[in-house]
């Protein structure tokens, strides 16, 4: 489903990531893991491009989403973002209302069917979890929102347009426990519906969430198995030594 | 000498500086209203200039300022603005991109007069113009240009870079996210500088000078070739030339008044926008 095949990613002289290759299957979560400037989110950028909106950057290799590389000419970025979201560190949300941040993805994407909209926006906060706390104000500025809620929000936008990769770069990392557990929460349901990955700082949030992990350190893919495996019998010993906390 | 005494000595300097400044702005702004006062009435707002210039009002030149505002204001918005959106959001931090700014910044200090001599030589002289709304309305836009592109540069700047992304991941366009997400956000700030440049544009009398502005007209200008009278120019008029100078000067403090309480309302508004853009922002 999504593949990187020999990937080397460069920030201008600095080489970010080192041969890198990996299948990420459907329907999964999949966390990235590793010590911080190791590569993991310079490598889940690769998959929405959202690394193109960096100067001066370079990648030799291949990304494959649904048995296409999305670094051919022909593909447009633009329809890619639809089928592969994203959720950023810090939440965004638009400074527009609660409805409005969700709608905005079918309004620029040319869905102006009034009922279909209100219809999409409805169940995009159902699926984020956030629908009975916002229900009632719907029109309010998203800015009215706590940050956990304005994640979820910004996890509904990105659901909104019906996307079947949804790429999570460290989406609690701003957050306090109880908004990070709702959002663990979220991904674990999320999952039957979409192919998630998610890269974190935090080792038992990997644990908890994902079927997969993978340790990168360096720029360098070091070992990529099932999370239970990793966490309890990793083979390398650099995976162990992260784990336990004696580094990183 | 002591401490504690020379700090005193140091704060109490600084707040008679303070004061002074103060005390002088004040009494240069009581001055105008206390004189130009009694000529506000309602046939100076409504009335053309008679016997003179030394009885009537400054109709014409109230309506001749508001011309130029529009006018300068639709030639320079569109231009500033397109300019700016261009170096901040597709430009880049290029070469080219930093040679503009230094040349709008260059622009912004040139003296209105030189403005004036310009638009005098190309759009009086040149473009064949002659003195017309046109052609003043043309150069205040230059002179608005630079102050019009640098505060939309800073709205468009002050937008978090996480809106474009949020945006951009959402697989919106480039040009959608600059028209649904950037320019909503930096509007007010936008607007502001619009404000300030309406402000600065109707009190300029320089660029005006040679390109539009007339002594005395019987009637309103009718159509962008016409002449026109504008508040600045005529208080020139008032205060330098005239048959009868003691009969002309609560005239000319008249419009002084006018053309002050336009500024300071168009300065209001701009403070206005700014409180209610902080109150949005620390809802964030």
């Amino acid at each position: 489903m999504i593949e990187a095949k020999n990937v080397n990613f460069y920030y201008g002289d600095f080489q970010a990531l080192r041969n890198i290759n990996m299948e990420i299957g459907q329907q999964t979560v999949t966390a990235l893991i590793g010590p911080s400037g190791c590569g993991k989110s310079t490598f889940l950028r690769l998959f929405n491009r959202m690394n193109d909106l960096i100067e001066n950057t370079r990648l030799e290799g291949e990304c494959v989403v649904n048995d296409q590389n999305i670094y051919n000419r022909s593909v447009d970025v633009d329809e890619l973002r639809k089928e592969v979201g994203m959720v950023f560190q810090k939440p965004n949300p638009f400074p527009k209302s609660i409805f409005e941040n969700v709608a905005y993805g079918l309004r620029v994407n040319g869905n102006n069917n009034k009922k279909s909209v209100t219809q999409r926006v409805e169940e995009s906060l159902i699926s984020a979890a956030l629908w009975d706390e916002v229900k009632d104000k719907l029109h309010k500025s998203a800015f009215e929102l706590s940050g956990g809620q304005q994640q979820r929000l910004c996890i509904a936008r990105a659901l909104a347009v019906s996307p079947m990769v949804l790429l999570m770069d460290e989406p609690a990392s701003a957050l306090d426990p109880v908004s990070t557990s709702k959002i663990e929460e979220l991904i674990h349901r999320l999952k039957t519906d979409y192919t998630i990955v998610i890269v974190t700082h935090n080792m038992q949030q990997a644990a908890r969430v994902s079927d997969k992990t993978a340790f990168f350190m360096l720029g360098e893919l070091v070992e990529y198995s099932d999370t239970k495996k990793m966490f309890l019998n990793p083979d390398k010993e650099a995976t162990q030594n992260y784990i336990t906390g004696r580094f990183g | 000498m002591d401490r504690k005494i020379k700090q005193r000595i140091a704060f109490t300097t600084f707040r008679i500086f303070s004061v002074s400044v103060v005390l002088m702005l004040v009494s240069i702004l009581g001055f105008i209203v206390f004189n130009g006062a009694k000529a506000i009435n309602w046939t100076f707002l409504t009335a053309s200039p008679t016997e003179g210039m030394t009885a009537g009002g400054i109709f014409p030149a109230i309506v001749g300022t508001f011309y130029l505002v529009v006018g300068s204001m639709l030639f320079a918005l569109p231009l500033g603005i397109t300019a700016a959106i261009y170096t901040v959001e597709y430009g880049g931090e290029t070469r080219i991109i930093r040679i503009m700014r230094i040349m709008t910044n260059n622009l912004a200090g040139v003296p209105s007069v030189v403005f004036g001599l310009f638009g005098m030589t190309l759009f009086v002289n040149k473009m064949g113009f002659g003195s017309s709304l046109l052609a003043g309305s043309l150069t205040l836009a230059l002179l608005a240009l630079p102050l019009i592109i640098r505060t939309t540069e800073e709205a468009l700047k002050a937008v978090p870079d996480s809106y474009r992304t949020g945006s951009l991941a959402l697989g919106a366009t480039k040009l959608t996210t600059i028209r649904r997400v950037v320019l909503p956000a930096a509007f007010p700030n936008i607007l502001t500088g619009i404000i300030l440049s309406v402000g600065r544009v109707s009190g300029e009398t320089a660029p005006i000078l040679f390109t539009v502005a007339a002594y005395f007209l019987p009637h309103l200008p009718d159509s962008i070739f016409d002449q026109a009278m504008a508040l600045p120019y005529h208080l020139y008029v008032l205060a330098t030339s005239g048959t009868d100078m003691e009969a002309t000067r609560p005239m000319a403090y008249g419009t002084a008044l006018v053309l002050i309480f336009i500024v300071l309302l168009m300065n209001a508004l701009v403070s206005l926008l700014r409180n209610s853009l902080k109150n949005k922002n620390s809802n964030e």
